[in-house]
This record gives structure tokens, sequence and C-alpha cells, in this order.
């Protein structure tokens, strides 16, 4: 093996034959002035055309493209996270592979990484894109996105972004994430910037996503914004549940008993919904132990995303970001 | 009794479990099925469970015949485990699985493992296929609602008769009653999956009605499948979804009830329905709480349960390592990972 690239391109391609070729001349050209060892991972997303074929075609004649293929059509997300998992650099960058993003901008990004940034997110400022179908529905869910997380950003939706390797291998990706990565790397607290990119209209192929994507990027959001406000005290949050049933237990409980107080009857209607409510607060905690147990077991840890973007200042120690491997093995929380 | 050595083309599996025929003759059978296809192939019979009626016979078909192995398990662990533990033996690049009864013509066997020139995994489908019009109903019924759920359609998961690439039975991990399912897992994996009609065995004849246990266990199956596709990705959708509407409907009927008690002066304690909108609430709620567990397993567990599965990595090495600059490609296989839960 060749010695560690300091940079690492990942590209998913999708039926993307025709553009792959240009992609590739096109981030060499942008990539190879600044001297720097770099590779670049190609992912062929289950293609049905040639795609697959153009790619090792390039990779047999330019040793630093990695092919990386996929049995069948996963979607975008698990194309970027294959080929964020088989990349080697110390920073790597993702883009689109129908040549929307200009690998010229590259350059910009890693700067940003250099001034100490962890995230470096794209904004195609001036979107070449139908108004109605991509850009309204986009622009409203990045408002929501930037309501709801509190970073404000103005375009989750471009691909051009540019991480620190130790970062981003350690988030997990799942289902339509890496929308919202910067949203799910807010679990690690990154220093997140944003610059404007330049964005291509379409030369070859066609769009693949269209209005329907808004639905499921809302579900997700909301997923993302309970999971990560309370992985790390499960018993805390399950504990918040339970006290809506264990109110309405108190209340009807409480009725029964001045009820039976003045001599009046026993109502089985509301005595019967004190129990159920009270059943109810004792499952939700249960199951909010059960909750802190899981989260023991697992493999993701506070600590360990406090570990990835932490700065130590100090006179004696030297202000790198701690590695992850040295998190503390029962976790626990950051102090 | 490990038959260690070089790799063949072939293995067959049969596993055999409570109902079974004579595997000693039914294996004479596809023996000479098998012979036209003129790849190398070895058998491996999995007695799953003492079977004293047809390990005899077996045990000296062992020791006779070059290419039979009898793995026998002590106890019964149910066909996906016998098949798995047959597979760990197995040396051939194509694993085809057989009934232990008759269920297709044997002489049609080179037809299903030639199947596998363009797909992953070949699934027989016995046709034309003896049976009452109630029979062919309930195989209707079943095969629907699992096309239903799963958007795939089968026509005879019901029959044993499968040729594996070698790749596919590496990836899914069998277990409980999921070699049934295989060719949804194996399409959910990304693997090719066809079925090829094979003609069935004129000796394939069951009693026309099955005891009530056995249209639980399928009801059960369907379940199953359910999960393993709906519930194993996205948990909170699928119960959050659930759980909120099963909520509103309690908290409205709640509302209701506290808006006639205070305005109409319906006294609570003469509605039973505040019973029905109390536990209407509470399960709604648990639901939710559900959701979340799982979501939270799902997350703790992420760099585990992938998404999905990389079929190869290919890279050329740089000209200035002489060694390596000799080969052609290093084409690196992703290992196969133990990844049962979570299909796609």
């Amino acid at each position: 093996m060749a010695e560690r690239p300091k940079l690492s391109i990942v590209v998913p391609f999708f039926n993307e034959e025709e553009s792959i070729r240009p992609l590739h001349a096109a981030i060499v050209g942008a990539l190879e002035p600044l001297g720097e060892r770099f590779e670049m991972v190609f992912v062929d997303d289950g293609s049905g055309d040639r795609t697959f074929e153009n790619a090792v075609e390039i990779a047999r004649s330019d040793p630093r493209v990695r092919v990386v293929k996929f049995r069948r059509n996963y979607g975008q997300t698990p194309a970027m996270a294959a080929g964020i998992e088989q990349a080697r650099g110390d920073v790597i960058v993702t883009m689109d592979g129908d040549l929307q993003n200009d690998p010229a901008d590259i350059p910009r990004l890693l700067a940003k990484i250099e001034e100490g940034f962890d995230i470096v997110v794209g904004w195609r400022h001036d979107r070449q894109d139908k108004l109605v179908s991509r850009k309204v529905p986009s622009r409203a869910a990045n408002a929501l996105i930037a309501r709801v997380t509190g970073v404000p950003i103005h375009d989750n939706g471009c691909s051009l972004k540019a991480y620190r390797a130790t970062l981003i291998k350690r988030i997990p990706l799942y289902s339509e994430m890496h929308r919202f990565i910067p949203a799910v790397a807010f679990i690690a607290g990154p220093r997140i910037a944003e610059l404007k990119v330049r964005h291509h209209a379409r030369r070859f192929g066609r769009s693949k996503y269209g209005l329907s994507r808004i639905y499921k990027v809302l579900l997700d959001l909301f997923v993302i914004k309970t999971i990560a406000s309370f992985t790390s005290r499960p018993l805390t949050w399950f504990g918040m549940l339970s006290l809506p049933p264990l109110l309405g237990a108190a209340v009807l409980a409480g009725a029964t008993l001045a009820a039976l107080a003045d001599g009046g009857r026993f109502d089985l209607p509301i005595a019967g919904s004190a129990v159920i409510f009270l059943t109810s607060t004792v499952i939700l905690i249960s199951a909010g132990a059960l909750a802190e147990l899981v989260y023991k077991l697992g493999d993701v840890r506070e600590l360990e995303f406090s570990g990835l973007t932490q700065r130590v200042r100090a006179r004696a120690l030297p202000s790198t970001p701690l590695p992850p491997q040295t998190a503390h093995p029962t976790g626990g929380r950051p102090c | 009794m490990l038959k260690s050595g070089a790799p063949i083309d072939l293995t067959v599996l049969i596993p055999v479990g409570g109902r079974h025929a004579d595997v000693a003759g039914l294996w004479a059978d596809y023996e000479t099925g098998l012979r036209k296809l003129g790849l190398t192939y070895e058998c491996i019979v999995i007695l799953d469970g003492p079977r004293p009626d047809v390990a005899p016979r077996l045990e000296r078909l062992a020791a006779e015949s070059k290419c039979v192995t009898v793995l026998e398990l002590t106890r019964s662990f149910g066909e996906a485990t016998a098949i798995m533990a047959g597979f760990e033996r197995a040396r051939g690049q194509i694993i085809v699985t057989l009934p232990s009864y008759p269920q297709i013509d044997a002489a049609d066997l080179p037809k299903l493992v030639r199947a596998l020139d363009r797909c992953d995994l070949a699934v027989a489908h016995r046709t034309p296929r003896a049976g009452t019009v109630f029979e062919r109903l309930r195989r209707r019924i079943f095969h629907g609602l699992i096309a239903r759920v799963t958007g795939l359609s089968f026509h005879d998961l019901g029959c044993n008769a499968r040729a594996i690439r070698r790749r596919v039975l590496e990836e899914i991990v069998l277990y409980g009653d999921q070699h049934r399912f295989l060719p949804v897992l194996a399409d959910r994996h990304g693997f090719r999956v066809a079925e090829v009609d094979l003609r069935q065995s004129p000796r394939d004849r069951r009693q026309g009605r099955y005891p009530l246990r056995e249209y639980t266990r399928r009801a059960l199956d369907i379940f199953t499948v359910f999960f393993l596709v709906r519930f194993t990705k996205r948990p909170l959708r699928f119960f959050g979804m659930i759980g909120t509407t099963v909520f509103a409907a309690g908290a409205l009927i709640t509302a209701w009830l506290v808006a006639e008690r205070l305005f109409l002066s319906h006294a609570l304690a003469d509605r039973p329905a505040l019973l029905l909108s109390s536990l209407l609430v509470v399960l709604g709620l648990q639901l939710f709480a559900i959701g979340l567990l799982g979501e939270l397993i799902i997350f703790t567990h992420a760099r585990e349960l992938k998404d999905y599965q990389i079929d190869k990595v290919i890279e050329f090495p740089a000209v200035e390592e002489p060694d390596r600059a000799l080969r052609a490609a290093a084409v690196a296989p992703e290992p196969a990972r133990a990844e049962h839960f979570r299909a796609v």
C-alpha cells in the first residue's frame, strides 16, 4: 500500500457513465496544483449502465482511484457511507457524481479545514435547478432544519462537504442522514463553516430526486432530534414521558379518595383509569431502565464524541484533538 | 467426519427434520439428476435431531460413498440452523439445498443449478402442481400476503429445493424459520433471485389438510417477515406512527368526556368510555416508547448494522511497487458479515 493520502474525495455514482471521466479530470486538475497526496473513492451505486466499467478503466490508468462496487442500488447515503468507510485520508471530501458540484471549490474547503474547522459545508447560493420542484421545498426544509438544530446552514442538501476523517468516521450514518450530517455531527459539537460554492446545471443524465423527499427529511429530522437529545440519558427521557400518565393517575386517584371521604360511592371508571395510568408510568420507567442498559452495551459514547473535537488549552499540553481511542472504556459523560 | 480437501463445484445439503422419506433412496435419485451436470459434487445430510429410522442406512451410505457426509445434531435445532450447520462443512462453490422427502422431479435438478448462470439464488417452483382447489387458494393467500409485505412475488416458498451461490450464505445468517424466506432476505441483500419452474415429483402427495398449528405458524412467519422488512430499519417511524394515532384517538375521547363534564355536567363517574380513552392514551405512549427503544438500539449499534453491502473494492497498485504491479488487479471482496437483522 502506498503512503496514506492526506485527502480523500468520495463520489457516489448512479448511472453517470458520461459524467465520470470529466469529473475525474476536473478533480485531478483541481487538486494536483496543491501538491498534496490525495485519493479518489468512486462508489458505483448499482448502476445499470457502463459507470462501473468506466470507473475501472479510470482506476487502471490512475492508481489514486479506488472503485467500490455495490451489488445493487442502495441510495446516496449508503454509497457515501461506504465511500467514507473505504477512504484513507485525514480529510474527506464528498461530492455528487453528476458534475453539478465543481471540484475547483475543493481547495477552498480544504483551506477552511486548515483554519481549524471540523466540517465545511458547501452552499449552492446560485442554484441551477428547477424552482418549484427543487428550490422551494429545499429552502423550506433548510429553514426548518436550521431552526430545529440551531445550526444556521443554508443548504443541507449540498453534497460538496469536507470533514475531518476522525469525526465523520465515528458519527453513525444511517437512512437519509447525509442531509443531516451537520445536524448529527452536532452530537459532537464540531466547528462548522459554510462556504459558497459553484453549482452547474446538469450536463448529462437526469435528476434523480424530486419533491417526495421532503416528507422523509422531516421524519428523519424528528428522529435525530429525539435521539440526539436523549441517547446518553434515556432514563431521564422515559421518565419525562411517564410524567403525564403519572399526573393523570394522581388526579384520578385523588378524585376517587375525595369521593370516598365524602361518603360517596366508589366509581369504577375513575378508579380504573387511575390504575391504568399508574401501570403505564411503571412500564415506561421500566422501558427507561432497559434503554439505559442498551446504551451501556452499545458502542456510542458521548465521551468519545467530545474527544473528537475538543482542543486542549494548557501550557504543557499540545493543542491537538484527543484521539478517540483514549476515550474512557466505561463510557460516561464528559464532565 | 469432516472431509477436507480442495474446493469442489457443488455441495448438496439435505436437512432431515420431522417429515422425511427414505433419504438414502432419495439421494440416489438426486445423484442421477446431478450427474448430468458434469460437475464435481458432495452431499451433506444433516440429521436435525435423532432420526433412528433413517440414521443407520445413511451411516452405511456415508461409509460406502466417497461423496456423502452425514452430520448428526444431538437435538432438533430447526431447518435453518441445520442448513447453516451443513454449510459450515460445505466445500462447494454452489450450494444446493434439497428436501428430505420427494418434492421435485430429480431429473430437473440440472435446470435448477444452471439457472445460477443468470442469478445468485434460484428457488424452485413446482409446476404444474397437484392439489385441491382449497390447497391452491391457501397457497395463493400465503404468497399474496408475502407479496404485499415485501413487494416480491414468489409462488412456492414452501419448496426446499434451492440453488445458492456460496457468497449468499456467507453473507446471510439464517436462524429460526428463516430458511423459507431466504429468497426475500437475499433480495434485500442485493442478490439476484430467480424462480425456476420444475416438475413436481409424482410422489409429492401431502394429506389435504394441515393441523391448525401449521396455519398459526404460517401466519407468524408472515408476521416475522413483516417485522424484518419494516421494523428493523426505522422503528420509530413504524411504532411512532401507530403510537401517535392511538394516542391522538385516546386524547380526543378524553377531551370530549372532560368537555362534557365541564359544560354539560355529565359526571365522569358514569362514563365507562373513560376507561377506553385512558387505555388508548396509555397504549399510544407505550408504542411510542417501544419505537424509541428500537431507535436507540439501532443508533448505538449503527456501526455494526450497515445499510449496505460492498460487492467488491477495485484498486490498481501504483507502478512503483514492482511486486504488486505484476498482478492485473487487486480485487478484495468485502468479508462476510453476520448481519441478519437489518437486511437492507
